[in-house]
């Protein structure tokens, strides 16, 4: 009997061995002449359609013109951070890429006990600056902004809905205002209902269900208009709204036009975070030796209409322009709204 | 007077006042918001509809003895493979039936794990959820696409009825599915042969073994009809409810169910209001976020958890798990 679990325990064991060791090349990191980049994800997958996608873009750019070796870990647990980054810095990675708010502390940490090694720390904020980590930060709050006129020139009921992942990551949050103050700045009369998802970073970016149910709810007492920026709790709140003929949905961080095909009858646009050439440029500055310490702005900006581009009207498209010049000279700015 | 009085303070009684308390609440509020109110309810049905038949699953194997911790790992996989055979067929009837027939497959491994290899039952369940895990996060592709999701169908004039017909009969086949099964089995477990001889084997399994009870068998039978159950919970998931697929999407939900099992005290029909109360919290949860009310919505999340809590210390009224669930059982 005690035979047969050991075969039924070998066969699990040597499954899980067979999928955890795909895709190891050997590249000797520690020599000055290769150029290594490994990419730690959030909780959740490199292909997720989203935020950990674009950052792996930006890496695998690196890869095709800066001849680098490239590498990821997706990491399971938000406990494993540490050690995933650990994993990279033993084999003497020369840059170190971390995809999201909640890698922060840990990159730090890193950062500290290696220091000839650049770090970049995708929406990761730096409160003080340490010469070997970049953290590369969205004005979330334009993007929201640019998310929220677009939809308070769509709506008719007055009612929009953003649906979120956790507020515990201040960029989720600094959408969420910038698409009420942008909402209000078209219309002060327009309503935002605003929905967080309860499960902090363990499940609050990959609960599709729940980004879906949510939706419906808000649909259902009125909104015409749904922001849904959370990872994959956002996309089933696309998927939702698609159910629904007249109402409009809008996504974030990528085109989602391209992730998510399932929403295309109701994606007017999304509110995008130009990751992947703000990865790619920071390597590069790493690789020249010119690697920019603290706070690193990138681009954002809404992507294109696609199917809808038609029916917007020429008036809204120069008014959002006019919002988006706004944006960059300063005209319109977060201090004037909170 | 004096038997009223006691008829009020027996379980019956208790359960047809807190019955009323609701109904009068709900209806107080749908004269003040209905779209409100019965956009909260539909939420709630909605929510509660994967907690329900996550539970029932745990009823069925509890009830004939066998611990499945593994409910979360039955859904993901039923997901998984109802979407793919969504995508594969563009047939949402095969996908259905791949659901629960990947359900049923996961309960034979519990089975076989805990029956005939007599492993720990809690350890054959978490191989079971881990398992899924690895399995679904490997295969899937993204960008996969299918042809649709089951759509709600209204029952006809009972989804005119103000209130009720929008929440209970204007949805999908999943979800009435879900409520039937809880009666059906309720009526099984409480009123068939088949339903004593599972309590049977749950409670006493040498004692229903004497009587000439294929306790095995049984067992058996009744953790693949569980898997199946559970499997159509991740079919609910990714065919009907989210309609795609994407990993890790169950996010607890199997073990959610677990703790509505409890709270209903291993009855189906008792599950079904734990389920409605999970549900009716998380609805809620959103709700107050959507009325920008300042107290901690994590707290109403909390809250039946709270109350599982409590309920399970035996504060307020006792939970009467399975005697002999989670032990091995020899033929003599």
């Amino acid at each position: 009997m005690f035979k047969k679990i050991s075969v039924v325990f070998a066969f699990v064991m040597v499954l899980s061995l067979f999928l955890a060791a795909c895709g190891q090349k050997n590249v000797d990191c520690t020599q000055e002449d290769v150029l290594c980049v490994g990419l730690v994800t959030d909780v959740g997958e490199v292909d997720d359609k989203s935020f950990n996608q674009s950052a792996w873009e930006g890496v695998q750019k690196a890869a095709d013109e800066l001849g680098a070796h490239v590498e990821y870990i997706e990491t399971k647990d938000a406990k494993d951070y540490g050690t995933n980054i650990g994993l990279f810095a033993e084999k003497g990675y020369d840059v170190i890429v971390t995809v999201g708010f909640g890698l922060g502390d840990a990159t730090r940490e890193a950062a500290a006990t290696h220091p000839d090694i650049d770090f970049i720390g995708v929406d990761q904020f730096q409160a003080d600056t340490v010469a070997n980590v970049a953290g590369l930060m969205f004005p979330e709050w334009k993007a929201g902004f640019q998310a929220g006129a677009l939809a308070g020139m769509l709506t008719e009921t007055k009612l929009l809905a953003g649906v979120y992942g956790t507020d515990l990551a201040p960029a989720v949050v600094a959408f969420a205002e910038g698409y009420e103050d942008g909402a209000r700045y078209i219309d002060p009369a327009i309503e935002v209902i605003t929905t967080y998802h309860p499960g902090g970073f363990a499940s609050g970016f990959t609960d599709p269900e729940w980004g879906g149910a949510t939706s419906k709810q808000a649909i259902e007492q009125g909104a015409d208009v749904i922001f849904a920026a959370g990872g994959k709790t956002g996309n089933g709140g696309l998927i939702e709204t698609a159910n629904y003929p007249g109402v409009f949905c809008i996504g974030v961080d990528t085109d989602q036009w391209e992730t998510v095909p399932e929403a295309h009858s109701c994606l007017v646009s999304s509110a995008m975070k130009l990751i992947v050439p703000g990865v790619f440029d920071l390597v590069k500055l790493s690789s020249e030796g010119a690697f920019p310490a603290g706070n690193y702005f990138g681009t954002v900006g809404l992507a294109p209409f696609h199917d809808f581009d038609s029916s917007i009207s020429q008036e809204i498209k120069d008014k959002l322009a006019e919002i988006e010049a706004g944006l960059l000279d300063d005209t319109i700015k977060y201090e004037d709204f909170r | 007077m004096e038997s009223v009085w006691r008829f009020l303070k027996s379980k019956q009684g208790i359960t047809i006042i807190g019955f009323l308390v609701l109904v009068i609440l709900v209806v107080v509020f749908y004269s003040i918001s209905p779209n409100q109110t019965q956009a909260v309810l539909n939420s709630m049905i909605r929510h509660s509809t994967p907690l329900i038949l996550g539970a029932l699953c745990g009823v069925m194997c509890e009830r004939s003895g066998i611990i499945n911790i593994g409910i979360e790992g039955h859904m993901l996989l039923g997901a998984f493979m109802g979407y793919m055979v969504n995508v594969w067929t563009g047939s949402l009837v095969l996908a259905v039936a791949a659901s629960m027939l990947t359900g049923s497959l996961m309960g034979l491994l519990l089975a076989y794990m805990s029956i005939k290899l007599k492993l720990d039952q809690v350890i054959g369940g978490t191989v079971i959820n881990i398992l899924a895990l690895g399995l679904t996060g490997y295969f899937y592709t993204v960008g996969l696409t299918t042809s649709g999701k089951i759509m709600t169908f209204p029952l006809g004039p009972l989804a005119d009825i103000p209130l009720i017909g929008p929440v209970l009969f204007n949805n999908g086949f999943i979800t009435y599915a879900a409520i039937v099964l809880v009666f059906v089995l309720h009526f099984f477990l409480y009123r068939t042969p088949w339903g004593l001889r599972t309590r049977a084997i749950g409670e006493h399994p040498e004692a229903a073994d004497t009587l000439g009870i294929n306790v095995i068998r049984m067992r058996y039978m009744n953790v693949l009809i569980g898997g199946a159950i559970a499997g159509l919970a991740g079919g609910f998931l990714t065919l009907e409810s989210v309609g795609s697929f994407e990993r890790a999407m169950t996010n607890g939900r199997g073990f959610i169910a677990l703790a509505v099992m409890i709270f209903g005290n291993w009855s189906p029909i008792g599950a079904w209001g734990a389920a409605l109360l999970f549900g009716f919290a998380t609805a809620m949860q959103t709700q107050l976020q959507f009325m920008g009310i300042d107290i901690p919505h994590q707290f109403v999340g909390m809250l039946p958890y709270v109350l599982t809590i409590v309920v399970v210390a035996g504060l307020v009224g006792r939970t009467h798990p399975p005697a002999a669930e989670g032990k091995v059982f020899e033929k003599e």
